[in-house]
């Protein structure tokens, strides 16, 4: 939805320089900055002003275009686009604030200054430096989805006035259209082909710069917005060699621009991909900044400055509560701003907002404090990753008194019942934001909730175990229904996941001081997989030395058979030796936990590790 | 070869320990009408040797000519298929088979793949026996609804198929089952008999056996003959000739749990508790039932303790045993377990000693 009205809208804003495929002159920045000065007074005169503006201007790119595309011809899609609609250039008044208040001067960014200054005298060293003196002309930026990265670097762009050349993704072909494009004899290349062969080119041969007839002297930026999605290890090789050789042997500065996803979906494969390849590009000698989540104050501010502009009634107050739900994002924020101020009546929403603002002052917590209880029209349903989620679990962070409404509490529980109020969101609601199963869950805090006990409190200990015990009795009775009733199912999983969660949080009544804690992988799948690969082994062996006449139990035979067997030093067939863990004398006890410690490393190495929050 | 399987006996007339038993199944088989069998009895007893010696007694030596197999079984369950792998042992008269390892997929095994033997009548040129034997080992740990399944079985293949069932306690198999099958009690041998059957071993193989090591080994094996012979054989071989005051190794995973007792009496704190689940993790890595493994705890902790809190010690093993079966993941429950008995233990110690 978002996608196609953007496309519409585009066209009628003059100064989207995001959208402007191929580059932004310095010329159309200075106009931009004049109409935003203009704007600041009239908006509604400078926003016709503009419209007409932009026409003019694209019929004066629109001859530069043509031999752009000559060279550059991936962004054919974009500009025939362009192209097309600007004859229906319509919608004025329909604009997406997003677009409408992007910023045009490094003040109005929302970034931090720190980055945004460190991201402009990078380039501006490049750019005014012969070519020679550095050795590296790429710059990796990350940060989360709408913490600004592009419009940072286009803001910086058209300060420094140089032109930004960009890579867009191209559509995506539709197997339809593919099949319908093979049949008129149109050979389908991937999206990595043309990336691949769009990097080469600039590799080779830079961006021509003589076919430009204007502005022959202004710089040029390379942006890669938009690195190709890559789906399988060839295929991420590819695109691992190509951005290899630009960062290498590239003379142009710079930018590819990484969303980080990680936050939300620890176990996304291309997110790791991608970080995987931010490094590498590191290694390689690109340079790399990363962008936080814009901060609420300065998120406040854009979103009271575009009120302002618009002349919309909007309290501090539900700004506050816009910017503490986007969670850093200020596009987000923005969208959000305007959706809001679409509604007949912003004075009822207030009143209905009301107590959600008061409940988010109560607390300082960075998860959304909105969906709880009203259905607010805006704020991002954050997700959690597993390992976060465990880790509220069991750092178990309670708040040091009583708030007052717990006092009024209806019921009073006895002292050793009670406990301070937790300091995050009901257990079930993080488990769900986590997408936690309840089998895994449960698997994750055995493993790792003795850690986070207090070294005095075994009663602590019981009580955790004793409701971890719970759990896992109520995970078993789904064994006799599984097949048939899938609503009882889920109910019985989820009661186990609280049962378990609960217990933790309720059961680790005298919580350490946080400190940082790693998360292991359960090492109980580690032990049934062995466990039953040695019981498989054991009982082959018996068939085998005894072809089947004797016992056929594999208990007996671990409990008696193998350690007479040990004793007497048989040693009948080789691979008896690692299956068999020797249980007496330290040295071997050491082998064995070495061989369990090395697959710990490992599960610590792949998994997340959690600093305490 | 260990001394337990060379001097297993082969036929019903060598059995030595259970010797009535033996005469009545003779007798039983003889007279070519056999009904459904369901051996209960502790371990090492002698079930198992008692029921190849009567395929043995029923077929002829073709009962020993056995192969193993391991088999995937396509079960059609309703709305999808499901895959279950199943060792058995085999020979052209008789399948042996474990259903329980199947786990909560046991029903399964029972009803299709039960069936689908029991229904291959064997083709006997001789005309002789017109059944085939299923032994189905461990029947007690069979699900309700397997018990049901296989009673279903029990009564519309009886035809074609026999049943010798066999478990360690007749108690958790149904009653219905149990209605339908002669039930054939093994009881434990005697510490007499054991020190008769070391002897009997002895003698073949020509070993000077004291008789005080003899009742000492017999003593030690907790009743259970195939212990006892086990051990006689270690003994052997740690120091020949014998003394009748020789130490009796004892097993490996046994020394284990104790060790794993006394630190629990050292320590009582979550740190040491999980230093207590790394040791389970071993056992339970090595195979040793975990019901098994919390039994001998129970027992080694026990010997250390003071007997105002053996009660309720006790009472949260049988707690948590229980558990144990119910759930799905044993060490939740040993360690809950082990948490409770620390939490008991570390009480009473600061009320006694402040």
């Amino acid at each position: 939805m978002v996608m196609g009205k953007r496309s519409t809208i585009i066209i009628s804003s003059s100064d989207d320089e995001k959208k402007d495929p191929l580059w932004n002159s310095s010329r159309s920045n200075s106009k931009s900055k004049s109409k935003s000065s203009v704007r600041g007074t009239n908006p509604r005169g400078s926003k016709k002003a503009r419209l007409s503006d932009s026409r003019s201007r694209l019929c004066n790119d629109s001859s530069n275009v043509n031999e752009i595309t000559l060279f550059c011809e991936d962004f054919d899609d974009g500009f025939s686009g362009f192209k097309v609609s600007t004859g229906s250039g319509k919608s004025s008044r329909k604009d997406l604030w997003v677009d409408k208040y992007k910023p045009r001067s490094l003040e109005e960014l929302a970034v931090h200054k720190k980055k945004v200054e460190e991201v402009k005298v990078w380039f501006e060293e490049r750019l005014k430096a012969t070519r020679e003196e550095f050795c590296n002309h790429v710059l990796v930026i990350t940060g989360q989805a709408g913490v600004g990265k592009s419009a940072t670097i286009q803001v910086i762009a058209s300060h420094l006035k140089a032109r930004v050349c960009e890579w867009n993704t191209p559509t995506p072909t539709i197997w339809q259209e593919h099949m319908h494009n093979s049949n008129a004899g149109i050979r389908y290349t991937s999206k990595l082909d043309e990336f691949e062969s769009f990097v080469e080119r600039i590799r080779k041969y830079g961006l021509v710069q003589s076919s430009f007839t204007g502005e022959l002297k202004s710089s040029v930026i390379l942006l890669i917005d938009d690195l190709p999605v890559t789906n399988g290890k060839v295929a991420y090789g590819r695109l691992y060699n190509c951005l290899h050789l630009l960062v290498r042997s590239t003379r142009i500065p710079t930018a590819i621009l990484i969303t980080d996803y990680g936050k939300s979906d620890s176990a996304d494969h291309p997110a790791r991909s991608f970080e995987e390849l931010q490094l590498s590009l590191e290694n390689a000698g690109a340079c790399k900044v990363a962008f936080n989540p814009i901060t609420t104050n300065s998120i406040k501010k854009t979103l009271s400055r575009i009120c302002r502009q618009e002349q919309c009634n909007v309290t501090a107050e539900q700004i506050d509560l816009i910017a503490k739900a986007s969670g850093g994002d200020i596009r987000h924020a923005i969208t959000s701003l305007q959706y809001f101020c679409l509604k007949p009546d912003p004075m009822r929403s207030l009143s209905l907002s009301n107590p959600t603002t008061s409940y988010s002052k109560e607390k300082s917590d960075e998860l959304n404090p909105l969906d709880d209880g009203f259905s607010l029209p805006f704020g991002r349903d954050e997700t959690l990753s597993l390992f976060h989620a465990l880790g509220k679990f069991l750092h178990n962070k309670r708040e040091t008194e009583y708030s007052i409404a717990s006092d009024q509490d209806a019921f009073l529980v006895r002292e050793r019942f009670t406990r301070l109020p937790l300091k995050m969101d009901a257990p079930e609601k993080v488990l769900c934001q986590a997408h936690g199963q309840a089998r895994p869950i449960a698997d994750f805090l055995h493993e790792n909730v003795l850690d986070f006990l207090n070294e005095e409190a075994i009663d602590d200990a019981w009580a955790v175990a004793s409701y971890l015990s719970d759990a896992d009795f109520l995970l078993a009775t789904l064994r006799g229904m599984i097949a048939r009733n899938h609503e009882a199912d889920s109910v019985v999983q989820s009661a186990a996941a609280s049962v378990a969660v609960r217990g933790v949080l309720f059961g680790n009544s005298h919580p350490l001081p946080s400190r940082w804690h790693s998360i292991r992988r359960p090492n109980l799948w580690h032990v049934e997989q062995s466990s039953s690969h040695n019981k498989f082994e054991l009982l082959r062996q018996r068939f085998c030395a005894y072809n089947g006449l004797s016992s056929f139990n594999a208990s007996v035979i671990a409990t008696e058979y193998t350690p007479v067997l040990k004793w007497l030093g048989y040693r009948e067939p080789e691979d008896l030796e690692p299956h068999q863990v020797m249980m007496r004398g330290n040295e071997t006890e050491n082998d064995n936990f070495d061989g369990m410690s090395l697959d710990d490393q490992e599960g610590k190495i792949s998994e997340d590790e959690i600093e305490d929050w | 070869m260990l001394w337990v399987d060379k001097h297993r006996p082969k036929t019903l007339d060598q059995i030595i320990v259970h010797e009535e038993v033996a005469q009545n199944l003779k007798k039983l088989v003889t007279e070519q009408d056999c009904p459904h069998l369901l051996f209960y009895g502790p371990t090492g007893s002698g079930k198992k040797t008692l029921i190849m010696a009567l395929l043995r007694q029923m077929f002829g030596p073709g009962a020993e000519k056995v192969k193993v197999e391991n088999k995937t079984w396509k079960v059609d369950a309703g709305s999808r298929t499901i895959d279950l792998d199943l060792t058995t042992l085999s020979s052209t008269h008789h399948v042996e088979l474990n259903p329980s390892d199947a786990g909560f997929q046991d029903r399964y095994i029972v009803q299709e793949i039960i069936k689908e033997m029991a229904k291959n009548r064997p083709i006997d040129t001789k005309g002789k026996k017109g059944y085939k034997v299923l032994v189905l080992n461990e029947v007690d740990k069979l699900s309700r609804e397997a018990q049901h399944s296989l009673r279903r079985t029990m009564e519309k293949y009886s035809a074609s198929c026999r049943l010798i069932l066999c478990c360690n306690s007749s108690s958790k198999v149904t009653e219905a089952i149990r209605s339908r099958c002669l039930n054939v009690r093994i009881h434990a041998p005697t510490e007499e008999q054991i020190v008769k059957v070391l002897e009997f071993i002895g003698n073949k193989e020509g070993v000077q056996l004291p008789s005080g090591l003899a009742a000492r080994i017999a003593e030690k094996s907790n009743r259970s003959l195939r212990r006892a012979i086990l051990s006689f054989e270690t003994c052997r071989v740690q120091q020949y000739p014998f003394t009748s005051n020789q130490a009796i190794p004892p097993m490996d995973w046994e020394e284990y749990v104790s060790e794993i007792a006394s630190d629990i009496m050292k320590e009582q704190s979550p740190k040491r508790l999980f230093q207590v689940r790394g040791k389970l993790y071993e056992l339970l890595i090595n195979c040793i039932p975990p019901e098994i493994i919390l039994k001998r705890l129970l027992f080694e902790l026990l010997k250390k303790l003071d007997a105002e809190l053996k009660h309720e010690v006790c009472h949260w093993a049988a707690y948590y045993e229980h558990r144990m079966r119910l759930g799905q993941k044993s060490i939740f429950h040993m360690e809950a377990f082990v948490a409770k008995f620390m939490s008991i233990y570390k009480a009473f110690l600061i009320a006694t000693f402040g």
